[in-house]
């Protein structure tokens, strides 16, 4: 029996929605699986939490070989891997986080372009990371689009995009600055994701919630160093593929109950639920300018083939997004 | 920390040309690299200040605020290192070698000169280190923020890293060969 | 030999070359630079750990507060608004006994409220205070002590920095962290007040060069008074600045950056419409600033990478696993850890310290049921006497880089800070038994 020391780690803790099947998913699938067979046992070096590197270098801590298995925010990586964030440039596509996972889990496999761009720096992709749906959490209710007219809402990074031309001003920030940011009125409100916001507990300052759906968000990957996952005998990486299947499944189902959880927490704890009336929401995604725009300009033809790619998957899912961002191309 | 035979004065001016003109134009370098930083601090408060005016009064904040500053950090620390190193400033727990250099000025003089040689290993190792992902920034066009809200290349970001540490490499060689030049010359 | 030998090996290798006088931060990047190298036997993945601490190490807003807090104090200070606090407190405090030690330790506290950071205290009050206590009679020595010691007050009465950082690690509100230090902080300074009168009762030796000179000029009569409009127009400006920062952060108005950016603005503005402040002067200020600020920085970058090789020893993992298969009560473990943090201290700077350990600690102590707010003042109380603690010091080593005194040597300043220590011993002992303390304003 050979053994084999596997560096795993992330820049977010172990109970982060994003670390969570990491280590309690995918570590105990890969033992499971190696033992089995009994050839291979894993010796995990685990380095959750930040202990080696911050979020801001999950790409490099990976590519670089820091840790052989990590978290990668490919969000964070709008300027070296930007294929990865075409969610965030197409908003009001799906709200199902578990369509998302199986969508870019297949295509970080299967399409060239994506899996492409994760070999070009140097990983492998192993299982999708995603977010809830984003909705505004506000300390007004939103019934028409006139209810933005003027306000200034938290929305950190391209979810700034998604607020042009509705009248509301995106004012900067994170999950841990739109607690005190709402309770002194620097804003009124913030797009964010159920799972995320019960935590932080944003609903106590910004108790109307207005589902508006803005959807799901591919967040970046479970990846392997692509040096140390080819050298690995051919066993132990039919196990890392097969445990990823198992990680994928699981974290859409830990953030479904998460968000399912904090949805029965905030509303007991007095938040009021609102949905954006349907014409509404017309409104709010006709209205916005072409922001796909910049982003198929960085990226260009292999923009363009994700982009259609991942529209096709989504229909093919039996997904109807709201805003045809692919048409013309 | 008085050492009266080096050419750098501990209270960080600039020696004079003809006296050292190694000490003179790393001291000018380091001064200019300093200053710059200097004025960034300035820029870093004036920027948080219209931010948080700019949001409150006039409902127009400033994007990227938390990103710019927080570059803007990494970038005063290289800028003014240098300088730092000359004027003899980075933190230390010195009483040893103070009793060291009462009763033996060489043996002082010996152990300062290894410091001072650590700290260019360390700041070369730095700029070896930072060198290739500096070029890469450049080749690839690399930026921090968001498309489409806002960008800003990293590569000038870089190469103030690259630039900061290759001088305090250089500041901190001088250092050494002064106190190598102080150990000949057994001057205390 | 296991990693965690040699971890232990190279915390050893460390501890002699700060003792030797290496600068802390060459000794931090080279120990860790050869300790990655070491453990996994691999040089370039110390220098692409070496790449990402120097390039985003620090990348963070949160460490802007440094610059500008450091900013705001000095030029609080050079506005004479430090030197005026301090007036303020002599004029009131003159008559007690080690009046203008109580006046640092007053003034020092009124200053907290607009600083982050102990090292701005500190070099404020080098230059306010030592000239002053000296020139009545005080040992340099002790001065510079009273002013060291008192200095921790920075960072324990919000704002303060290691209660920003330890909120990030732990996951705990910053705001409701500086709501929590503010008992404690004022306990301390009750605290060191109590113990500069009675050891100036008891030892007077300890306190002045002078002992009968000072007793003499306490008790005379002829003394210039202050008159109360005179002390509200001395003491109005850094009111208000401590109504604008600290109004600002309880309130939530400002983040901490956003507080250190207006602090240092309104700084600005005071020393502007006081005429303290030319064009030379400002320059001098700001490249203070710098100096201070890149030093810590600096400490800040080379810390990260060396808990980051301490991280790959797997240090953390293993003390964590000690606790756990140790069997603690919630209250031995809280001593333990403030003993660990104590020892940590010795060699290490606070943000290092809060680094290695929040992340092991503070998921056993809420695992404990420890309140997280209670943990982190415990916490942060600990770290800070590691601030005056030898061989490492950094409160000590400021005051005596700024004093530039060659008659005051850092051992000397280190031993008057010894009574501070004890009373902040104390302090941590209290607050680790009455969680009430921290939480009666949550
Ligand atoms: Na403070
Ligand atoms: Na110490």
């Amino acid at each position: 029996q050979q053994t084999i020391t596997i560096n795993i780690g992330s820049s977010h803790p172990e109970q982060n929605i994003w670390v969570y099947a990491m280590k309690n998913t995918f570590q105990p699938e890969v033992n499971r699986i190696l033992a089995e067979k009994g050839e291979y046992t894993v010796d995990w070096n685990e380095a959750y939490a930040g202990t080696l590197y911050k979020f801001t270098d999950t790409r490099e801590a990976v590519m670089d070989g820091i840790v052989d298995v990590g978290m990668v925010g490919t969000v964070w990586e709008g300027a070296n891997m930007p294929l990865q964030n075409v969610t965030y440039f197409t908003p009001f596509a799906t709200s199902d986080h578990k369509m998302i996972i199986e969508i870019f889990d297949d295509l970080s496999a299967n399409l060239p372009e994506l899996r492409d761009s994760w070999a070009e720096n140097n990983m492998v992709h192993l299982s999708s990371l995603i977010t809830d749906s984003y909705d505004i959490y506000a300390t007004f209710p939103v019934n028409t689009m006139a209810d933005l007219q003027n306000r200034k809402l938290n929305a950190p990074g391209t979810s700034a995009n998604w607020l042009r031309e509705t009248g509301a001003t995106p004012v900067d920030g994170a999950l841990t600055t739109y607690y005190t940011n709402i309770q002194t009125g620097v804003t009124e409100g913030t797009l964010s994701f159920a799972s995320g916001i019960l935590p932080t507990r944003v609903y106590e300052v910004a108790p109307e919630l207005t589902r508006v759906g803005i959807g799901s968000m591919y967040f970046g990957g479970i990846a392997a160093n692509k040096d140390f996952f080819d050298g690995l005998p051919e066993p132990v990486q039919v196990a890392f593929r097969d445990a990823a299947k198992a990680t994928s499944t699981a974290h859409g189902d830990y953030v479904a109950d998460l968000a399912a959880r904090a949805m029965t927490e905030m509303q007991a704890a007095g938040l009021t639920v609102h949905e954006l009336p349907a014409e509404e929401k017309t409104k709010w995604v006709t209205g916005l300018p072409n922001i796909i725009e910049p982003w198929l300009e960085q990226t260009g033809d292999a923009g363009k083939t994700v982009l259609k790619a991942y529209f096709d998957a989504l229909r093919a899912h039996g997904a109807t997004p709201l805003r045809n961002w692919d048409e013309g191309l | 920390m008085t050492d009266q035979t080096t050419e750098v004065p501990d209270d960080g001016t600039i020696p004079s040309f003809s006296r050292a003109p190694v000490g003179a134009m790393l001291g000018v370098v380091a001064a200019c690299l300093s200053s710059v930083g200097t004025l960034w601090i300035g820029g870093l408060m004036a920027l948080v200040v219209a931010d948080v005016l700019g949001r409150n009064f006039l409902n127009a904040p400033i994007t990227g605020v938390s990103e710019i500053a927080g570059r803007s950090v990494v970038a005063i620390v290289f800028l003014q290192v240098s300088a730092a190193v000359l004027q003899k400033r980075l933190t230390r727990a010195d009483f040893l070698l103070r009793a060291i250099g009462g009763g033996n000025p060489r043996g002082a003089h010996v152990l300062e000169c290894a410091f001072a040689l650590t700290g260019a290993v360390v700041f070369a190792l730095v700029l070896w280190a930072s060198w290739p992902k500096t070029w890469e920034a450049l080749a690839t066009g690399e930026f921090f923020g968001v498309q489409g809200v806002f960008t800003i290349p990293t590569f000038p970001f870089r190469l103030i890293t690259v630039v900061g540490a290759g001088l305090a490499s250089l500041c901190s060689l001088y250092r050494a060969a002064c106190e190598i030049r102080a150990l000949k010359g057994g001057g205390v | 030999m296991t990693t965690l030998t040699l971890g232990f090996i190279l915390i050893g290798v460390l501890i002699l070359l700060v003792l030797l006088g290496m600068q802390i931060a060459y000794a931090l990047f080279i120990v860790a630079f050869s300790g990655i190298w070491l453990i996994r036997d691999n040089l370039g993945l110390s220098f692409k750990m070496l790449e990402l601490t120097a390039y985003s190490g620090i990348d963070d807003y949160l460490f802007a507060t440094i610059p500008l807090f450091v900013l705001m104090g000095l030029l609080v200070s050079v506005s004479n608004v430090g030197r005026d606090t301090f007036e303020v407190a002599e004029e009131l405090l003159r008559r007690m006994l080690c009046g203008l030690g109580v006046a640092t330790v007053a003034a020092n506290t009124v200053f907290a409220a607009v600083t982050g950071v102990s090292i701005a205290s500190a070099a404020v009050f080098t230059r306010v205070a030592v000239p002053e206590m000296t020139r009545h009679g005080y040992r340099p020595a002790f001065s510079a002590g009273t002013v060291a010691g008192s200095s921790v007050l920075g960072m324990l009465i919000p704002p303060s920095l290691l209660l920003i950082i330890y909120g990030v690690l732990a996951e705990v509100s910053i705001g409701g962290m500086f709501l929590a230090g503010i008992v404690p902080g004022l306990l301390l300074a009750l605290g060191f007040v109590a113990m500069l009168m009675g050891v100036t009762l008891l030892f007077p030796g300890f306190v002045f060069a002078d002992p009968e000179a000072a007793r003499e000029r306490r008790v005379a009569v002829d003394v210039r008074g202050m008159s109360a409009t005179t002390m509200f127009a001395k003491i109005t400006p850094i009111l208000l600045l401590v109504f604008l920062v600290l109004g600002g952060l309880y309130s939530g108005y400002f983040t901490p950056t956003e507080a250190g950016g207006i602090g240092a603005f309104g700084a600005l503005l005071i020393a502007l419409g006081r005429r303290s402040l030319n064009r030379g002067k400002l320059w001098q200020v700001m490249k203070q600033t710098g100096t201070i600020s890149v030093s810590i920085l600096l400490l800040l970058i080379a810390a990260g990478f060396y808990s980051r090789m301490l991280a790959i020893a797997g240090l953390p993992n293993a003390i964590g696993d000690l606790v756990r298969s140790g069997g603690f009560s919630p209250l031995g473990f809280l001593f333990c850890h403030a003993v660990i943090i104590l020892l940590m201290g010795m060699i290490l700077d606070s943000t290092s310290i809060l680094l290695i350990m929040v992340p092991i600690a503070a998921p056993i102590a809420q695992g404990l049921g420890i309140d997280l707010s209670h943990f982190g003042i415990v916490t942060v109380l600990a770290v800070e006497i590691g601030l005056l603690t030898p061989p490492f010091g950094i409160s000590v080593f400021t005051v005596h880089n700024t004093l530039n005194d060659p008659d005051v040597s850092v051992e000397q300043i280190f031993a008057a800070t010894m009574p501070f220590i004890l009373v902040m011993v104390a302090i941590l002992v209290l607050v680790a038994l009455v969680p009430w303390t921290v939480t009666v304003f949550l």
